[in-house]
């Protein structure tokens, strides 16, 4: 196998390639890519047996063939070279020969048979714009448990009903819930959990895709595959029933409180400083006209502010953990944030205020905390 | 013995069984001039246990340890505040705490044989010999307490680190169903405990000793802490399948939890999560065992495994071991 390729070109594949090889394998040829010349193309594939990457990108191919090699030695060396064209060429004891200007180099390789075989793609159910998608991750990617103990709540839920597209990610404290309606293709239904990493690496290839492209999805028993253009994730599906998200909406939650969202966030961010630093706690009052954060630690101090607000119902004093509270308000853009309560016990709902023409619906509900 | 002690100072260390230091702190108008202190309790130990002890007085834990030494047998010897390195001086190394055959010897190759000889040689050039058991040495030479245990205070007690009830069998077991309840009933016990001293823990032990006396020790940690009877006990009976070979004759069981965080008060949002049903039955359970004792309610599987059983709440150790003191 030999071709030509630009250095730019393939230093970007190979970047986004790169999330996706285990750094601690014990399984020797995962460390590796597969790179494949053929029709004019350079493939480049990594897998972890769990996540898998496809990338395509046109090439100057002088032999057609396929080899593998270390994919960090591979990019940390590429990235040095000048930006130029580059040669790579596949030797018979399976070693790589990179070329460019007056650089020579070898790198050791291992044959291509023992390098997992990925699943084939089935027909696309699905198709939304990308934006839309790395958006909907975005939203929900944080309420996503870190307990491993909990691997149903390892990912996220993606729902897929007509024109509906609906992501919902919890830990069991707090929950995340965005359904858009931009998808378009066949009247499906369609109802699986992505986990974690895929959504991240779905994130890289959507930062790397242009503003108006459209990712296309689909999923067979095991996998679900996104793909962007030329480029293709396949992810294992996660096992397990996620809980009744439907159920923990709040549906009677008739105290309104609006606040401009960045006075608050900051308010929120400066008293969290004096939050036990394990449990985070904050107390917010919910009073007519003002809204007062406090907090206080028996190591680092006491901290109060005030954010003025037009609510006029009943007070309120509900305490939260302060890292979930932030992490929807530096989640959306809006300017104005709802938090629409029911009593100290019941669970809190956090939406951004709703714009004209908003073809999404965001919910963040979060439980308070024991004060 | 420390009942006898507690009932002069509060602050009681418990050097061993039989050899204790008694901060007397603020104690004058109760109890009178420090000599007159100890032989009250020279006389009190001497009522209630039938036992003869020696009494040292001094500005240290060392002084007093020393003097008690020279006011060998039944005696009271008080060292004088600023009198403590004229008093040490002419005595041998040996004699000040941690020093044993090996300093002896390492410090007789610099020429100290008498602690006034440990003056002489000074902190620094200690330090350059033996590291920072000489520093601690050189203040001990001048009647500090330095070093090892004695850098806290006496019967000053930090948290416990860990809780564990133990249970050994009258006749040694292999009916898995008495295993099992018993385990079931450490459990609780320690359950109990944790939330009687409101803490949580994330590593749960397993102690499992057999008739030949072989004892191994399995942990298991959570991903949150817990202070609740059925999550202590389902790892326990995990930990247990996995190591004890059916058939296999049982001595010892021990449960211990450790690993103390404080638990997050975060209620759940699936508000019906088991872990809230558990904390609601646990919660109703110590009402009722504090009306009516311990053995009204408990876990199903821990039935017929009453027996009470002391706790045991390990204090942590100390900071150094540099000194394998008295």
């Amino acid at each position: 196998m030999e071709f030509t390729i630009g250095k730019t070109d393939l230093v970007r594949e190979l970047s986004l390639t790169q999330g996706v090889v285990e750094k601690k394998t014990t399984i020797p040829i995962l460390s590796n890519l597969l790179i494949e010349a053929r029709d004019g193309r350079v493939t480049i594939t990594a897998t972890d047996l769990e996540l898998g990457i496809r990338c395509s990108v046109p090439a100057k191919i002088k032999k057609e063939g396929a080899g593998t090699v270390p994919a960090r030695k591979l990019l940390d060396y590429v990235r040095l070279l000048p930006d130029a064209d580059l040669t790579v060429k596949f030797l018979d004891n399976h070693w790589a020969s990179i070329t460019c200007g007056r650089s020579r180099t070898r790198i050791a390789g291992m044959s291509r048979e023992s390098f997992p075989e990925l699943p084939s793609m089935p027909a696309t159910i699905a198709s939304m714009p990308v934006k839309e998608l790395s958006g909907m991750i975005s939203r929900t990617m944080f309420a996503i448990s870190m307990e491993e103990s909990r691997f149903t709540l390892n990912g996220a839920l993606l729902l897929l009903r007509n024109e509906l597209v609906t992501m919902v990610a919890t830990d069991g404290h707090r929950l995340a819930f965005v359904e858009s309606s931009k998808a378009g293709g066949e009247p499906i239904s369609f109802r699986a959990l992505v986990p974690r990493k895929a959504m991240g690496e779905i994130l890289k290839l959507a930062g790397e895709s242009a503003p108006d492209a459209r990712v296309e999805l689909t999923g067979d028993d095991n996998h679900l595959f996104f793909q962007f253009g030329e480029r293709l994730l396949i992810t294992r599906k996660l096992n397990g029933n996620f809980p009744d998200y439907e159920r923990v909406l709040p549906k009677d939650n008739s105290n309104i409180v609006k606040l401009a969202k960045n006075e608050v966030r900051s308010a929120i961010e400066r008293v969290a400083q004096f939050a036990d630093e394990r449990s985070r706690a904050i107390r917010v009052q919910f009073a007519p006209g003002e809204v007062r954060i406090f907090s206080s630690s028996v190591e680092t101090g006491e901290s109060e502010e005030s954010v003025p607000t037009e609510y006029a119902g009943p007070q309120l004093e509900i305490g939260f953990n302060a890292q979930y509270l932030l992490d929807f308000l530096r989640a959306i853009h809006q300017d104005e944030v709802e938090f629409s309560l029911k009593d100290e016990k019941s669970a809190g709902e956090l939406q951004p205020a709703r714009m004209d023409g908003a073809t999404d619906q965001y919910r963040y509900v979060v439980m308070p905390m024991r004060i | 013995m420390r009942l006898v002690l507690e009932s002069f100072s509060p602050l009681v260390e418990m050097a061993s069984i039989d050899e204790a230091y008694l901060d007397m702190t603020g104690t004058a108008r109760l109890h009178g001039p420090p000599l007159a202190a100890a032989h009250a309790v020279h006389a009190a130990i001497a009522r209630e246990t039938q036992l003869n002890c020696s009494i040292g007085i001094g500005t240290s834990r060392l002084i007093a340890k020393i003097s008690s030494d020279q006011a060998k047998p039944h005696g009271i010897l008080q060292v004088w505040p600023g009198a403590e390195a004229a008093f040490l001086a002419p005595l041998p190394v040996r004699k000040i705490p941690g020093v044993g055959a090996k300093t002896e010897q390492r410090l007789r190759d610099l020429g100290v044989t008498r602690v006034c000889d440990l003056t002489q040689l000074g902190p620094r050039r200690l330090e350059r010999e033996l590291g920072a058991w000489g520093i601690a040495l050189a203040g001990k030479a001048l009647g500090q307490d330095a070093g090892g245990w004695f850098d806290a205070g006496v019967g000053q007690r930090d948290a416990a680190k860990s809780i564990s009830h133990e249970h050994t069998f009258t006749n040694d077991t292999a009916d898995p169903a008495v295993l099992e309840a018993t385990l079931g009933r450490l459990s609780q016990m320690v359950g109990r405990r944790l939330r009687e001293q409101g803490v949580a823990g994330r590593t749960i032990q397993l102690k499992l000793r057999n008739s030949a006396f072989e004892t191994i020790t399995r942990a298991h940690t959570l991903a949150r802490p817990t202070n609740l009877d059925p999550p202590i006990w389902d790892a326990i009976r995990d930990l247990f399948r996995a190591n004890w070979r059916a058939g296999t004759a049982v001595r010892l069981l021990g449960v211990q939890v450790s690993g103390f965080e404080t638990e997050a008060p975060q209620n759940e949002l699936f508000d019906r999560a088991p872990v809230e049903r558990w904390r609601d039955a646990t919660t109703a359970a110590d009402k009722l065992r504090d009306r009516f004792g311990d053995g009204v309610v408990g876990l199903g599987g821990a039935l017929g495994a009453n027996f009470r059983e002391k706790t045991h709440e390990a204090m942590p150790l100390p900071k150094e071991k540099t000194e394998p003191n008295q």
